[in-house]
Formats: structure tokens, sequence, C-alpha cells
């Protein structure tokens, strides 16, 4: 038996070199200072940021949350402290870790993506940056960037004029062909998927006979969206050829696997992380013993293995 | 610092109208924990996934029948969460996240009487406040309000320790309709004293003290409720408007920069 040695966790997410494959999934984390009480942010191989904004936004009105069966919907609204604010007051704090540090980005309109995208290439100690598409575009009507291959593909591609650094393209999940717009991503110039963002849904409160969030709808993520996230991430990984990292109701070392045989080469925690703080580095660890108990010596091997056409 | 840790239920007590009074060791927690701060409760492996948030009850000393290092909290069955809560016995394993948020700030001096409005279950962060103040301040004035007289269960406990006005909805006991006129009521006859003002209720009850403080000039803490989905202040999902400088109006959390508020600053 070779349960004895250390198992080797590392992966390579395109242009990024990971030590494991678990990030924390963007607006489950902060801007990771405030996870310093409960967990040591070097032992994660990095996390990514609350999505940040030109300037600084306040969000929608409340209620925002409320839990559903196996997840929870939420109308956060993207509040966030803005990129000049995060560059200035979390990234020299931040720097002082060994953990990859990806910014997520959004903006209203594509010149707000590149206005973000411009300010982190000049900041140091971004490790990459994570798009987020699933915001609506304020010049075409509202339309979401993320459900429209063309608009992807134009945003993704300014965006990767506008830094030199690693470029990931979160795919929504509110397509008719997940397929179509992870390629539009990938001619766009991006170096990675992720995949998924929330999914859109709504709850209805009896008594009250009104929506339970004030904004009616809301994001809907944890375990309920596992299987669903799962099938995407299994069906990118055959359209294109860049890595992807694979995120929806993971809590476990299990959950973790079923994305990364899928095609995930890395994986991102959300909601747990609300559920403990150290929800990811549990299933960092559990991962860590699973592969020992089934002597598996590289995690990298695992990577797609589940499309394999040979008996299990 | 807020710690996580898991524990077993040492008592789980139905106080009537659904209405449960929660017992768990966690001695470390509790030796820095404020009145007013609360904990995130989980129930692993059941159906819920999200932690509640519930208000400290009683600290080590409150209650002074309860074994040393106990904490207890006080709570009522409204849903899923609650309920699953309620079906505990003695060993069951919790999770519990704490101690979180600010908690209640003291009287400036010694001569200030604490004002304190209950609403039902907004009755439980007031016994570890209470016992806090004693022999420091004067004897607080309380207003304790609820839907009928089963929903007062800690009546008797703060009539020994405050000047205690009950109300209620149906007219079951004390006042019959809402703890606030008791209140006015008092606060004008009272001129004379300085007070500070004390809420946790309902959110209409608390709009409703917020005013009624303002108006004769009073401090008033507003201990608030939100759905919270993480409670240490990473989702955003617990936040009030409140007015910043310049009358700016933004969101605070009520996880953190909260439960308790001064009433001045809400923008509701
Ligand atoms: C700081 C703070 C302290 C609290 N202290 C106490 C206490 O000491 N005793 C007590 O009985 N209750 C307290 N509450 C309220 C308690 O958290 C809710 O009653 C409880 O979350 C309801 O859960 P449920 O699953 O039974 O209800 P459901 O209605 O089924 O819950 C559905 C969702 O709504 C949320 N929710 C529903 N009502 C409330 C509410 N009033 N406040 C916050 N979230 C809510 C739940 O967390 C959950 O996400 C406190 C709330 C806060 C924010
Ligand atoms: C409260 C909350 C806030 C979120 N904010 C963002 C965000 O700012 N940008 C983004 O790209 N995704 C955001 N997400 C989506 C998550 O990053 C993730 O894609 C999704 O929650 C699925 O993973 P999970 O099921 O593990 O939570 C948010 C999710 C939650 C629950
Ligand atoms: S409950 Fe998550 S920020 Fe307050």
């Amino acid at each position: 038996m070779s349960g004895v040695v250390e198992p080797d966790l590392s992966v390579t997410v395109g242009p990024l070199a990971l030590e494991n494959p678990v990030l924390t999934a963007s607006g489950t984390f902060g801007y990771g200072l405030e996870f310093e009480p409960f967990l040591k942010l070097d032992e994660l191989a990095g996390f990514v940021t609350k999505g940040l904004s030109p300037r600084p936004r306040e969000g929608n009105p409340p209620p925002r949350i409320v839990e559903t069966p196996a997840g929870m919907l939420n109308t956060i609204g993207l509040q966030n402290i803005g990129v000049d604010a995060f560059i200035r007051d979390k990234l020299p704090r931040l720097r002082e870790y060994d953990t990859a540090v990806i910014a997520n980005v959004f903006g209203e309109t594509e010149a707000e993506y590149v206005e973000v995208c411009s300010k982190l290439d000049q900041a140091e100690g971004v490790a990459a940056i994570e798009l987020n598409v699933s915001c609506p575009n304020t010049e075409q009507g509202g339309m979401i960037f993320g459900n429209d291959a063309a608009a992807l593909h134009a945003v993704t591609a300014a965006c990767r004029k506008a830094s030199r650094l690693p470029l990931i393209v979160k795919l929504s999940p509110n397509v008719t062909d997940i397929r179509v717009t992870a390629r539009a991503a990938v001619e766009g110039g991006a170096e990675v998927l992720s995949l998924v963002n929330t999914f859109v849904g709504m709850q209805v409160d009896v008594e009250r006979r009104r929506p339970v969030l004030k904004k009616v709808c809301g994001g809907l993520s944890g375990p309920a969206i596992r299987p669903l996230a799962v099938w995407m991430t299994w069906q990118v990984h055959e359209a294109v050829d860049v890595p992807l990292i694979g995120m929806g109701g993971i809590s476990t070392a299990a959950d973790a696997l079923e994305f990364i045989l899928a095609g995930a080469s890395a994986v991102q925690v959300g909601t747990a992380n609300f559920v403990h703080p150290d929800g990811s580095i549990r299933v960092l660890r559990e991962l860590r013993e699973w592969l020992k108990e089934h002597d598996v010596a590289t995690l990298r091997e695992l990577i797609g293995a589940g499309h394999s056409k040979a008996p299990a | 610092m807020p710690r996580d840790i898991t524990t077993a239920v040492l008592a789980n007590t139905d106080l009537g109208a659904g209405n449960w009074l929660l017992e768990f060791g966690a001695p470390e927690m509790a030796a820095g924990m404020r009145p007013a701060q609360f904990f995130m409760i989980g129930i692993p492996g059941s159906a819920t996934i999200l932690r509640r948030p519930y208000s400290v009850c009683g600290l080590p000393g409150t209650f002074d029948d309860r074994p040393h290092g106990t904490v207890q909290v006080l709570y009522k069955v409204v849903g899923q969460g609650t309920r699953l809560l309620a079906s505990l016995a003695p060993g069951a394993r919790i999770t519990v996240l704490g101690p979180l948020g600010n908690g209640f700030n003291e009287p400036d001096d010694a001569e200030t009487t604490p004002v304190l409005v209950a609403g039902g279950i907004g009755s439980a962060p007031f016994p570890a406040w209470i016992s806090k103040l004693k022999d420091r301040f004067p004897p607080p004035l309380m207003f304790y309000g609820a839907a009928g007289a089963d929903d007062l269960v800690l009546a008797d406990w703060f009539a020994e320790r405050t000047e205690l006005q009950t109300a209620t909805d149906d007219g079951s006991a004390g006042t019959h309709g809402l703890v606030t006129e008791p209140l006015s009521r008092a606060l004008d006859r009272e001129r004379d004293r300085k007070l500070k003002l004390y809420a946790c209720g309902p959110e209409p009850m608390l709009q409703a003290v917020g005013k009624i403080a303002g108006e004769r000039g009073l401090t008033c803490e507003l201990s608030l409720e939100a759905h919270m989905a993480c409670g240490f202040g990473v989702c955003l999902g617990c936040v009030v408007p409140v007015r910043r400088d310049g009358d700016e109006v933004g969101y605070d959390r009520v996880c953190l920069e909260g439960p308790v508020m001064d009433a001045r600053c809400l923008a509701w």
C-alpha cells in the first residue's frame, strides 16, 4: 500500500499553477481577510473576491436572501467597495499571503469591464481575473452579457486586451445550451472557464402572498444546483479545449470530485463557506484523505477521467 | 473572536405556546460574550443547511440555577429551522458560531435609568442584559408586549428585577394593545430622569420605539433582526438601510455593524 505517501494535489489551470484544486467562489468569501479568524489563507490554493465594479455599489434593498430546499436564493445586487478601494485597502494585506488572489470583475457596460480590468492589470498581487458575465448590459436594454454569445464574445475580447493577467470567464447557467456561450468566451480570448454562476429563481411567501425577496427573483446556489452544474461541466469539457473550474453546491470531497471527474481542473466552494467559515478547508482536507484512501498519487489523473470509455 | 464549535444540547425545555429554552455548554464563548450578541446555530445532517441566528439569553450568572459554563437561548418556533431545533433532545449535536455582532452599550453614567422594551421573542436578549446592569444602574423600567399571556414567558423573571409593565394584543394580560402605549405614557411621566432605551422585537415595534425616543431626544439602541446566511459579515444578505454622514443612505450589515443599532442612524 502506498497509503503513507502524501498525494500530489497540485494542478495547472491554464496559466495558473495551483498547489491544490480548492478555491472559494466570488461573493461567498468577501475580500478574503474576513476569514482570517477562521482559517489560514495560505492553506487555500486561492480565492475569488467579491465582484468588483469601477465604483462602489450599495446593492439591492432587503430582504436579499432566503433559504430554499438544499440551497438559497440571493439578490445582493453586487454590493462592493469598488476596484480602487480593493487595490488600496485590501491588496496590500493580501500580498502577505501565499494564496492566489483572483479578482472577480463586472460592469454595466463593456467600458466598465475594461476599466476594472486595466486597473487590476496595474496592481500588484492579483493572480488572475474572473469575469462575472451574469450582469445586465445597460446599453443593450438590460440583456445579460453572459446569456448572449455575441455580447459575451465582445466583452471577453475587450477585457483580454485590457490586461495581461490570466483571464477566466465565469459562465451563466441561465442559457439554452451552455456549449454555445462556452465556445464564444473561448473564441473571445478566455484562457479558463469557470462554471456555474447562480440559477435564476424565486420563492413566494404564501402567507403574505408576495415574493419573499424584495427584488422578486434571485440567484439559486447550494447543493440543490449541483447535478445541474456537474452536467454543464461535463458538456463544456467535451465542447472546448481550455481548462475548467467547476462549482455549484460543493461542500464535501465527493462533491468536488464529481466536478473533477466531469472535467474540471479546479473547483470553487461557495455557499458552504456560510455554513462553516472553514468549509473550503474542510473540502481540501477531505480531498487529501480521499486520495490517500483510494491510493491515488496525483489528483491530476482524475481530471475528466469520468469521460473514459474504459470499464470503471 | 468568534469560534465555530460542535457541542451537545444539555437541555431543551418547552415553555409553552411554542417558546423554548435551549441550553448548551460553551464556557470559552460565553467568557467574552456581551448581551445582545448572538450565535448562529446549526443542526448537522438536518434538512436545513444555513444556520439560524439566536441572541444569547442567559450567560453564566444570569439564571443562578443553571450549571456553570452553560448558556441559554430563548426561541420561538416559527418555521422549519426553529421546529427542528425544538425536536432536539439532550445529547443531540449542534454547531454554534459565536459570539457574533456588537451587543448593547451601557448607559454613559450611573444615574441613567435603562428603559427596556421587549416584543414577544424579542425578550430573549434581556435576561443577560438585566444581569449585567444589576446594581450598577438604577433598576430598569421594562415594557414587555406579546400576542397573548402565554407568550409572556419571562414575565415573572422580569417582574422580580425590573419595574415591569406588560401589554398583550388580545388583552389576556397587562394593557390591552401595543407595548408602545404604556411606554410613551411612562416616558412622559419620567421627564426629570435620565433615561436610555433598549428595544428588541418585531420591526414595526422597533420603528415605533425609535420614533418615540427620537421625539423625546432620548438615546435608543435597537437590536434588529434580518435574514442571515453567514452571520459573520461576508454574504451581505442581512443589510438594513442606514443614514451615513451627509444624510446619504447606505446599507449596514445587521450581523456585523449590528444587531444593535442607534435608532437615529436607521433609514427605514
Ligand atoms: C441577531 C438575531 C437574533 C435573533 N435572536 C432570536 C432569539 O433569541 N430567539 C428567536 O426565537 N429568534 C431569534 N431571531 C430570529 C430567528 O433567527 C428566526 O426566527 C429564525 O431564523 C427562523 O427560522 P425558521 O427556519 O424557523 O423560519 P423560516 O421562516 O422557515 O425561515 C426561513 C428563512 O428566513 C429566515 N428568517 C425567518 N424569520 C426570521 C427572522 N425573524 N429573523 C431572521 N431571519 C429570519 C431564516 O433564517 C431562514 O433563512 C434572531 C434573529 C436575528 C437576526
Ligand atoms: C450571496 C452570494 C453572492 C454572490 N456574489 C457573486 C458575485 O459577486 N460574483 C459572482 O461571479 N458570483 C457570485 N455568486 C455566485 C457564486 O460565486 C457561485 O457561482 C454560486 O453560488 C454557485 O456555487 P455554490 O453553490 O457553491 O454557492 C454569489 C453567490 C452567493 C450565494
Ligand atoms: S449574515 Fe452574512 S453578511 Fe450578515
